[in-house]
């Protein structure tokens, strides 16, 4: 083997080569997931009595037939990526936090707190404060399970899952009578309308979409650089790929991973921010459900890519808009995207995460 | 063998296998007679071990035939093999450790008495079996609990309940201490005493010439020769292996002027990862441009004493001192220590990681590598090109994964990052296990290199000839203490052997 590489080594690796061939490597798996999830998908449609033809074209238009319904894609998109990209970068340092979802209700109720109070500063500091309790709020609820997993070695998947109903059930208690969210006389256990200095700049005038995504897309080109570019994110990729090694290397690994953690949790806690400052605008009962969980298979689509992310958020948001049209035409109910992306999120990870390379059987050749 | 009965048991005739474009196995023809124990011979990547997957089944050959007991034979799975009498032990054992001894004796096979699981009649086979070679092994007793060396017995034991009269070992002594080796090869000359053929693969020369009658030497997957183990020297084998004499004797090596105490090891006491002492009041001291070889049976504190080196370890007493500086937590100053630990894969290298990214695993978090937390990945695949050229690794460039390196070279890149920077103190665990005879030497010569570049060398090592080709002074290490320290030029392997056993009478510490 050492001879075939001989002599090669004095060759400056060709760096927009191997970036493309990276490229392709990394997106091609979801792609081919994707589409064999779409034929498969295909072929429940025409079991239903419809042609798999005319849902998708429904689908398609519902999701970006015209600006309304990009528009309506993009604000599904933003709490997708915003808590996918929590779910990544915890991934990356080796933990699977499956707590998206009560992180969401905990940065919700943390934003709407903050957003119901009347404040005389310009609005965009308003929203600034609001985004950022909605941060702490996901911190606060990964605060647990970063201690339990970085300092105790208990697994984080149990606890951050068994947060979620914690969270769930927090936010109800929260916007129930008599507590501090509730708000009087309505017919739905629900908070108030937060100030309107506080709700998130809209985009495109008559739609709804608000700035979410352009937060989501500009901070997973800052985790992408944080990860590839910082020495802070290079600790957290040797923790994550390797304890052992890091701890041989002089990193203090548990600090890392509980501040992983928490970055982490903060993600699912701007997620729900996000999701209450620019769309619903107040905290009610169960305002988001399972967004928590899908933001799981949408970074594990993206293999925890951060860049991919984007494009897996994007992915499902489109889904999830062009579901209602199809269901509209053709009778198709919505679940169906649920099931699009469960079934792509299988193929891909039955494709195989491991070393870049498709469909392989390992055959371990003479060593 | 006065039984005058000389059959082949076993012939495999022309045997050649292709992986993609590489040539595993080139017209190999290989003999094993009736009582015999054959080794086979050849560094990593010779073809051994897939000539024996050709024999087990796990592999198909391209060309040429396998005989047994004389009859052409089509073996297409391990199932067939077995069936055949032929038998494997690999390397890591196949054992399940939550079940009894007998439990996995009878893994797989059919039961007497289905549905219901019948072990009575097995443990009396058993019985039979552990009298026929005098060995004391509890059936009932769960595998964990079992010492490395009876985990092995087991695994032979389960294949001669199958009836299996070709066994094959697998280097069945990497993990072995010298006197479950012993053992073993005992055993070994009890199964061809009742008619068992054995194939020993080893890159071990002494066990080679002490265990077996004939020896084949592979290389390249070809045929270098067979030869009866009699009429042959480790030498000449070496020299067939690798296609060169290989120089067994001391290093030459000037003598270092300035001496002054670099690393100083005072009273020291540490606990194992159990929680049991490992080190007991160790004191030692080691000069700029000398090696310290440590020498002693493996998990006598060797281990321990270089992560203590290098403050990875908490001291319970005493302390350690690298140019009068107190070591208190991991070293990361490339200038005061290098360590090489002992198991690269899972300490000294981050395997998904490329080949740059591992050769600044230590140093990317101080400038010019990083400058205000930013990385410099200019300067890294700078700095790495360089590393890679002066330390020969062979990759086909930075960006490579190092998983996809051979053991050698990724040891390589270890050893590079580690020395790169000059470091006063060089501790190398074992740096050597598992590598091919070619890249052992290359170690040894950057670690020379090192002392006489002024260096104070700790090399550890359970091969006491390499401690004996390197080393300056040698310590002996047993149960935690240093049993004593001899001049390596005058040592008498015999001392050295009797301190490595705990006998401290002629010792002078």
């Amino acid at each position: 083997m050492c001879n075939k590489l001989k002599g090669k080594h004095h060759e400056k690796p060709k760096l927009y080569y191997l970036l493309i061939s990276k490229l392709i490597s990394s997106g091609l798996r979801p792609i081919i997931g994707i589409v064999l999830a779409l034929i498969i998908s295909a072929v429940m449609i025409l079991a239903s009595g419809v042609s798999p033809i005319v849902a998708y074209v429904a689908l398609l238009q519902g999701a970006v037939g015209s600006i309304a319904s990009f528009a309506n894609t993009c604000v599904r998109t933003s709490p997708l990526l915003l808590a996918g990209l929590g779910v990544a970068i915890g991934f990356k340092a080796g933990m699977l936090n499956v707590g998206p979802e009560g992180q969401i209700y905990a940065g919700a109720a943390a934003a709407t707190a903050i957003g119901l109070i009347p404040f005389s500063m310009p609005s965009w500091v308003h929203v600034i404060i609001c985004i950022f309790a909605g941060f702490l709020g996901g911190v606060v609820w990964a605060l647990i399970p970063a201690y339990l997993r970085a300092y105790r070695e208990v697994s984080e998947v149990v606890i951050t899952l068994m947060l979620n109903y914690i969270g769930i059930y927090f936010v109800s208690w929260l916007v129930h009578e008599p507590k501090l969210l509730f708000e009087k006389g309505a017919a739905y256990p629900q908070s108030p309308l937060i100030m309107k200095s506080a709700r998130l700049p809209i985009l495109i005038k008559s739609t709804n979409l608000h700035v979410g995504i352009l937060l989501g897309v500009f901070l997973a080109v800052l985790l992408y650089i944080l990860l590839k570019h910082t020495s802070f994110g290079f600790k957290i990729r040797i923790v994550g790929e390797n304890p052992m090694a890091a701890r041989y290397a002089g990193i203090n690994v548990k600090k890392y991973l509980f501040t992983v953690m928490l970055i982490s949790g903060g993600f699912g806690g701007l997620a729900g921010a996000v999701e209450i400052l620019g769309l619903k605008l107040r905290l009610f009962d169960l305002f988001v459900s399972g967004v928590g969980y899908e933001a799981i298979a949408v970074a594990l689509l993206a293999n925890c890519n951060f860049i991919g992310t984007i494009f897996s958020a994007f992915f499902f948001g489109a889904l999830k808009a062009g579901a209602t049209k199809m269901q509209i035409v053709s009778g198709i109910e919505t679940s169906m995207a649920l099931v699009v992306l469960s079934l792509a999120l299988i193929f891909v990870i039955a494709m195989g995460f491991k070393n870049g390379k498709l469909f392989s059987i390992k055959k371990k050749a003479n060593k | 063998m006065d039984n005058g009965v000389n059959k082949v048991a076993l012939y495999m005739e022309g045997i050649t296998k292709r992986f993609g474009q590489v040539l595993a196995n080139n017209n190999i023809t290989l003999e094993l007679k009736k009582g015999e124990i054959h080794g086979l011979l050849g560094e990593n990547g010779a073809g051994k071990t897939t000539l024996m997957n050709i024999l087990y089944g796990l592999h198909q050959a391209d060309e040429g035939n396998i005989f047994v007991n004389g009859e052409k034979c089509e073996i297409t799975s391990p199932r067939i093999a077995l069936k055949l009498g032929i038998g494997m032990v690999h390397q890591h054992f196949m054992l399940i450790d939550n079940l009894t001894v007998i439990e996995n004796i009878i893994l797989g096979l059919p039961s007497t008495h289905p549905p219901m699981l019948d072990v009575r009649e097995a443990i009396s086979h058993f019985k039979s079996l552990t009298d026929e070679f005098q060995i004391c092994l509890d059936p009932f007793l769960p595998v964990w609990q079992l010492s490395v060396g009876d985990k092995q017995w087991l695994e032979i034991l389960k294949l001669l309940f199958r009836n299996v009269n070709i066994l094959i070992l697998d280097e069945p002594t990497a993990v072995l201490t010298p006197s479950e080796v012993k053992q073993l090869f005992q055993n070994i000359r009890v199964i061809v005493k009742k008619g068992g053929s054995v194939i020993f693969i080893s890159h071990k020369l002494d066990e080679v010439l002490d265990i077996t009658e004939r020896i084949t030497v592979l290389r390249d997957g070809q045929v270098v020769g067979t030869v009866s183990t009699s009429n042959t020297t480790a030498s000449n084998l070496a020299e067939m292996m690798v296609g060169r004499p290989i120089v067994m004797k001391r290093k030459k090596r000037p003598t270092y002027k300035e001496k002054r105490e670099v690393l100083v090891v005072k009273d020291l006491c540490c606990n194992n990862d159990r929680g049991l002492p490992a080190l007991v009041n160790v004191d030692l001291i080691v000069h700029s441009g000398e090696i310290i070889g440590v020498a002693g049976v493996d998990g006598n504190g060797q281990k321990e004493l270089a992560e203590c080196i290098a403050g990875l370890r908490k001291l319970t007493k005493g302390l350690i001192k690298i140019n009068g500086m107190i070591v208190e937590r991991v070293i990361k100053d490339q200038l005061l220590l290098g360590y090489i630990p002992d198991d690269r894969n899972t300490v000294g290298l981050v395997e998904n990681f490329s080949v740059a990214e591992n050769l600044v695993l230590k140093s990317f978090d101080s400038p010019p590598i990083s400058k205000f937390g930013i990385l410099q990945w200019a300067i890294i695949y700078e700095k790495s090109n360089s590393l890679i050229e002066d330390f020969d690794i062979k990759t086909s460039s930075p960006m490579t994964p190092v998983r996809q390196l051979s053991g050698g070279n990724q040891q390589k890149v270890v050893v590079a990052r580690e020395l790169s920077g000059k470091p006063a103190v060089v501790v190398a665990s074992q740096p050597t296990r598992g590598l091919d005879l070619g890249a052992v030497e290359v170690v040894h010569d950057i670690l020379l290199e090192e002392r006489n570049r002024g260096a104070a060398v700790v090399f550890i090592s359970t091969e006491l000839e390499e401690i004996m080709t390197l080393s300056d002074y040698i310590i002996v290490m047993y149960k935690g203490r240093i049993m004593g320290m001899l001049e390596a030029e005058t040592a008498d392997v015999t001392l050295i052997g009797e301190l490595m056993l705990g006998h401290n009478k002629r010792g002078d510490v």
